[in-house]
Order: structure tokens, then C-alpha cells, then sequence
């Protein structure tokens, strides 16, 4: 099933769930923000969290299931990297209320800003 | 609202550099930016209780009811659109002053609890901590 917002943003139920379950663990948000620093190896992922390796597949398996990551291989080894699109999709579109009264106000916001500058200037 | 949606409500706060009858003045504005109104591609506009307003953005219609204009303190009105479910949600600005500037808060209320709001209050707040970064320059799908 796909959503429909007026903005425009479309984005599957079942992906939604999915990467809303993936960060709704500690542990998978620390992965997240591990590997947003840049790829790693499977041991360098596991390395900060005192759980067992098995826990640590599990984490990265939702977080794939979510597309928040992908293995790619080189030579030997694999390397996890990090992939931000669903999450910007999610934020899209779960929230376009809060983004379109941000927008809104920032830009609000700023007019009277500028104008107060224009001001001072003349 | 049909009493078996539950509803939620965003609150917003800014602190605008004018007096408040000003900012209260450039809220019903249409030419000044950030105003809602200053977006739509059609509209039709009656700031005063019970005036109706009508807009339309990306063809999608937004319809409302003022229901409170208190100047310079506040403004209320419904706010009506697909993301509404159709539902009547409301709208209260309010215009403080803090100095020689107006501290501005938007609630808007009355917003159909669906899985969107559920979403965020999982999701959003974390990722725009952890990944401002990603988010201001990714491309957005607006």
C-alpha cells in the first residue's frame, strides 16, 4: 500500500514499518550512528556492544530488511555501510505537519529578520 | 472530530524580531513569506470570525473557519484538508511580547492520529539529532 501526501511523498506500509521498527532499538540507533561515520567491517560493528555476536546479526539483519544498510563485498571482506534514503523518506513522510509548519515559520521568521536588518541599514 | 479518532497536536514556537501587532498583521498577509496563505496557488481569504478561508497548494485544497482574532494576541481557526481525514483540526497562533520582539507559538490541533503521527514520535525527532546532515542535503521529494 502506498501513502499519498498532498507534498507529494509516497512511501510504502510495509517499508514505513520497517524502518520504524529497525530504529526503534537502542542498539540498532547506535549501529545507525556508527555507521553513518562510514562503512565497517562486521567485527568493527560489533566491537562497541557487550552482546553476543548472534544479537549483533539480528540487529544488522532488520536494519538490511529496512534497506538502512547494505554489505558490499571487497576481496575478503565485507563491508556495512550506512544508507540514509528510507530514513529521509520516513521523515517525509510521517511528518508533514511538523515540516510544513516549520518551513512555514522559518520563513515567516526570516522575512521579519530581513526586514529588521533592511532597517538598520537605511 | 468523529469521537473514536484519537487526535494529536504539534506545537511550534518562534521568536519573530517586531512588535506583535505586527507579526499578528504579517500572519494574515498573503504577500509576506512564511504565511500559509503566501503559498497558495488559489485563494480565498476572510480573516475575521467566522470568514472563511480557502487555498490550494500542489492542487490540494485546505479549507478553514477563523474562529478567534483577538489582535494583537491571537488567532484562531479549523483547518480542513485530505490529511485531515476531512476532519476539522484547529489552528491557535498566539502573539506574546518579549521585548522588543513576539514570541510566537502555532498548536495545531485535532490532527487524526494516524500511523503519520505515530511514526514520528518513534522516528523523526531521532533522525533529525542524529542526521541533519543526510536530511539538508538529500533530496527531498517535494
Amino acid at each position: 500500500m502506498l501513502y499519498i501526501t498532498p507534498y507529494g511523498v509516497m512511501l510504502g506500509m510495509d517499508q514505513l514499518t520497517d524502518v520504524l521498527t529497525a530504529i526503534s532499538h537502542p542498539t540498532r540507533r547506535a549501529i545507525i550512528g556508527q555507521l553513518a561515520n562510514g562503512p565497517a567491517r562486521f567485527l568493527d560493528v560489533a566491537k562497541p556492544f557487550d552482546t553476543a555476536l548472534n544479537a549483533v546479526t539480528k540487529h544488522l539483519k532488520l536494519l538490511e530488511r529496512a534497506g538502512l544498510i547494505e554489505r558490499r563485498k571487497q576481496g575478503r571482506e565485507v563491508f556495512i555501510s550506512f544508507r540514509g534514503e528510507p530514513l529521509r523518506e520516513v521523515a517525509g513522510w510521517v511528518h508533514e505537519y511538523e515540516r510544513f509548519w516549520n518551513q512555514r515559520l522559518d520563513q515567516f521568521e526570516q522575512y521579519f529578520k530581513d526586514k529588521k536588518t533592511k532597517g538598520k541599514k537605511k | 472530530m468523529r469521537a473514536n479518532i484519537k487526535t494529536i497536536e504539534f506545537k511550534f514556537e518562534r521568536t519573530v524580531p517586531a512588535p506583535p501587532g505586527e507579526v499578528f498583521d504579517g500572519w494574515l498577509d498573503p504577500k509576506i513569506p512564511g504565511n500559509p496563505w503566501n503559498m497558495a496557488e488559489k485563494l480565498l481569504l476572510n480573516p475575521k470570525v467566522d470568514g472563511f478561508f480557502y487555498w490550494t497548494f500542489k492542487g490540494t485544497p485546505h479549507y478553514g473557519r477563523f474562529t478567534e482574532m483577538e489582535r494583537p494576541d491571537q488567532i484562531q481557526h479549523t483547518w480542513v484538508s485530505p490529511s485531515t481525514l476531512g476532519e476539522e483540526s484547529t489552528v491557535t497562533v498566539t502573539f506574546k511580547k518579549q521585548g522588543e520582539d513576539t514570541l510566537m507559538t502555532l498548536v495545531h490541533s485535532g490532527i487524526p492520529d494516524t500511523d503519520a503521527g505515530r511514526g514520528h514520535e518513534k522516528g523523526w525527532n531521532y533522525f533529525l539529532d542524529i542526521f541533519p546532515g543526510h536530511y539538508a542535503h538529500g533530496q527531498r521529494k517535494e
